[in-house]
């Protein structure tokens, strides 16, 4: 939540939303914000999901435990489903990744290019010329 | 019992709604926690915006 929180201006800079999930109640979700100090800082919206309904229209519910699984969406301006994580639970997010996710999306958009693998801001995408293939 | 699902047979059936790229984002409503007050959020208030979910199992959790 922190981490998610320290990189909210950037989220915010590339005209995203953040919305964090969990099946527990507001009122949990406030006392969590008021008392704990890794949320303290956080200023996106906590959302409850107290019928469960929300993480299991995403398909990630865990059955078993009867809570979210640790799943990142990240939707496009249009409501599509653009990608789609799921870590294990005992590993947090790579909230850098997300982001860089993010920028690397709305950099093909605007440019048209394809972007290859370990793209960041600042290196060039890939024309996709018909006379490349194979050859790159 | 203790047979595992071969590739074969899951490609067999049709896929259910996964909730994944390309996919609508099912639309929700919900009570959430911001500002310090207790709102209704609807996903379609973000329409227009890229919008990231973060789902995490629990308050009060370490990681």
């Amino acid at each position: 939540m922190a981490a998610v929180a320290a990189l909210y201006p950037q989220f915010k800079q590339l005209n995203a939303e953040v919305l964090a999930i969990s099946t527990d109640s507001v009122y949990a979700h406030k006392v969590f914000k008021d008392i704990s100090p890794s949320v303290r800082n956080v200023q996106y919206p906590l959302v409850s999901d107290r019928n469960q309904q929300i993480s299991r229209a995403y398909r990630v519910f865990d059955e078993t435990a009867g809570v979210a699984l640790r799943g990142t969406v990240i939707i496009d301006p249009e409501g599509i489903i653009i990608a789609k994580l799921i870590y294990p639970r005992e590993v947090g997010r790579n909230t850098h990744e997300i982001l860089r996710l993010l920028q690397a999306i709305q950099y093909g958009r605007q440019t048209g290019l394809g972007v290859p693998a370990n793209w960041v801001p600042g290196m060039t995408g890939i024309q996709r010329r018909t006379e490349d293939i194979g050859r790159i | 019992m203790n047979q595992k699902p071969t590739a074969a047979q899951i490609a067999a059936h049709s896929m259910p709604f996964m909730a994944t790229r390309g996919d609508i984002a099912p639309t929700f409503s919900a009570e959430a926690y911001v500002n310090n007050q207790i709102k209704t959020l609807k996903l379609e208030d973000f329409l227009g915006k890229w919008t990231v979910l973060f789902f995490y199992s629990s308050d009060f959790t370490f990681v």
